[in-house]
């Protein structure tokens, strides 16, 4: 079944723009619990928009991604408390020096390689996570307590809301800018083969740093909202390797590269994970791994994977019988 | 820097040894990252425990036990789980394996509870006096069984026919299945072995440390800096990234201070993998990106 492509695109058009309606009316009809699983599925979204662009496009496995969120938090959170900014310039310049940190570290560790790139990721985010507890301007182990909101709560959650939905829409925009544009199409190359692409003429040192900064500005400006929403971080919370954890299984089981996956992984695994927390106070953890397995199982290469094949059976059959040794 | 904490810090790498070896050996030859190997570490002191508290087993009598365990539950996890997406590539395997992870540990805490527990032979506290120096018999017999089970699967992988057809798969999986080997059946076994070094290492560590459902998640991240500075999947590796992450840790906790122990471990491996990204033992063709 072939629909003319204008009809689709219009179709899709149509579709998007209900959802972003949608989203916007939510807070005003939707109680306070519904506003705030969204915002929580809106910031992995955007996590895993972020970590898409260095894992899904350029092929970098960043395992220590969320030392970028924890830049971008403590950042924030120190420039409003120690200088007393206001949240907006914090938030830039928190996403920024994210950026700016991984320009830097991107220069020796982008020249590793697959598990190797990964694991030393891991290390940079184990050190700067202690460092960042034993500083006493970043309030040490003891965290940093953020200035409260002026206003009623309700607007507050509200901002967060909007806030997190603008970045999750800019960062989708982004992919999409990715899966199109030159830039984009090197970092693809990269991905496919790095020697190949640098013998096209592809200058890939300059790419893959750009790539991973790009990648950690967005993470960063995701931290800051997060340090905001929190009112309260220290180190284990926003360094927590978990967080990247989960982002990361988000962007894999929607499917990397591809501009819509994160978003529908960040979608089913969190509602997925606030039925199953309501549904099993005892052994959530428990069923929550039995979900993420069976889902690997079943759709080893992705949900948009599936989409494409029209959620074919006999497409899962024949990935289930490619994918086995 | 004094003689007792180098002694300390090389003890400490006897016990990082035996948590290293057999993730390594699982990620250098099936090229899977076992996210699980936490987990199972912690079951392995579990048996240690119930053997001890319910046998009145002594904690290093209880390893077979432990391995055998452990080792049966990684045969089946690879067999019947992971073997079924091992082609999708390492991601997918390393989310799958941190799904069984979380049912684990789950599972543990659902059966044994959250309650702290403890080992604790007769022997616990002693150790071996040299007058500048005090060695710990529980760290001593622990490093001695590091290097023997070091040197057991050494035998093992170069001498036997089950071995050399692991490296076969480890070196290239398609040419090993060319030549008859059955790879579905191999991963399983090194798998199984990467299980059994696990419960080892978790039937050790009972007698050091409290034994509770979430003991083994620190000690995953140790695994990784474990098998990057030792070299992925080679028998020695591991024990002398054991030996430098014990070393490093705890000399850097006397000179720099221990807040900033983990920093520094993290800091080495970071230095590491850029100077010499094949580990410090690593040979050409093992655990190549693939």
């Amino acid at each position: 079944m072939t629909r003319p492509p204008g009809r689709r695109a219009a179709l899709t058009g149509a579709a998007a723009g209900a959802l972003v309606v949608a989203a916007l009316a939510l807070p005003w009809l939707a109680s306070g619990y519904w506003v705030r699983v969204l915002s929580g599925v809106f910031m992995f979204g955007a996590l895993a928009q972020s970590l898409n662009v260095i894992v899904g496009f350029t092929g970098y496995a960043d395992f220590g991604n969320v030392v970028f969120f924890g830049l971008g938090a403590y950042t924030t959170a120190a420039l409003m408390t120690k200088a007393g900014w206001a949240f907006g310039p914090s938030w830039v310049l928190g996403g920024c020096l994210a950026a700016a940190a991984a320009g830097l570290l991107g220069l020796p560790l982008l020249r590793l390689r697959g598990h190797y790139f990964a694991i030393a990721t891991i290390g940079v985010l184990e050190a700067v996570r202690e460092i960042t507890s034993n500083v006493a301007f970043f309030g040490g182990g003891m965290g940093i307590t953020l200035p409260v909101f002026a206003g009623p709560p309700e607007v507050f959650y509200r901002t967060i809301y909007y806030l997190l939905l603008v970045v999750l829409v800019a960062f989708t925009g982004l992919a999409w800018w990715l899966a199109r544009s030159r830039f984009g199409y090197a970092l693809r190359a990269i991905k496919a083969d790095e020697e190949a692409a640098a013998v096209m003429g592809v200058h890939t040192t300059r790419y893959k740093v750009l790539a991973w900064a790009l990648s950690a500005l967005c993470t960063g400006l995701v931290g800051g909202i997060y340090a905001y929403w929190l009112t309260y971080i220290e180190p284990p919370f926003v360094f927590d390797i978990l967080i990247s954890v989960k982002y990361w299984i988000m962007m894999l089981l929607g499917g990397a590269g591809t501009v819509l996956g994160p978003l529908a992984g960040a979608i089913i695994l969190e509602s997925l994970s606030v039925a199953i927390w309501g549904q099993f106070l005892r052994g959530h953890m428990l069923v929550l791994g039995l979900v993420i397995s069976l889902v690997i199982l079943f759709m080893p290469t992705g949900f948009m994977d599936l989409v494409r094949l029209r959620f074919s059976p006999a497409a899962v059959v024949d990935n289930l019988r490619r994918n086995r040794i | 820097m004094d003689l007792q904490s180098l002694v300390n810090g090389i003890l400490l790498g006897g016990v990082y040894a035996c948590v290293g070896i057999g993730f390594s050996l699982v990620w250098g030859v099936t090229n899977v990252i076992n996210l699980a190997h936490g987990a199972m570490i912690t079951l392995g002191a579990y048996v240690t425990f119930w053997a001890y508290q319910g046998l009145g087993l002594d904690p290093f009598l209880s390893i077979p036990l432990a391995m055998l365990a452990m080792g049966a539950l990684g045969y089946g996890i690879q067999r019947y789980l992971v073997n079924l997406v091992v082609r999708t590539g390492v991601f997918m395997t390393l989310i799958l394996t941190f799904g069984v992870q979380l049912v684990l540990i789950d599972t543990a805490l659902f059966l044994f509870s959250g309650d702290y527990r403890a080992v604790t032979p007769s022997y616990g506290g002693a150790g071996l006096d040299l007058g500048a120096v005090v060695v710990p018999y529980v760290r001593l017999a622990i490093f001695g069984i590091g290097l023997l089970l070091t040197f057991v699967l050494h035998l093992f992988m170069t001498r036997t026919r089950t071995g050399n057809a692991i490296r076969a798969t480890a070196l290239n999986r398609d040419a090993a299945q060319l030549v008859g080997v059955d790879i579905g059946r191999i991963y399983a076994v090194t798998f199984a072995i990467g299980g059994a070094l696990a419960g080892a290492a978790g039937a050790l560590l009972s007698t050091l440390y409290t034994i509770t459902p979430v003991m083994g998640q620190p000690l995953l991240g140790k695994a990784f800096v474990i098998a990057c500075l030792g070299g992925l999947g080679t028998m020695w590796g591991s024990l002398i990234g054991g030996l430098i992450l014990g070393l490093a840790e705890t000399v850097g906790a006397v000179t720099i201070g221990p807040a900033y122990q983990q920093a520094l471990s993290f800091g080495l491996l970071v230095v590491i993998l850029v100077v010499r990204p094949e580990g410090i033992v690593g040979q050409k063709f093992f655990a190549e990106v693939k």
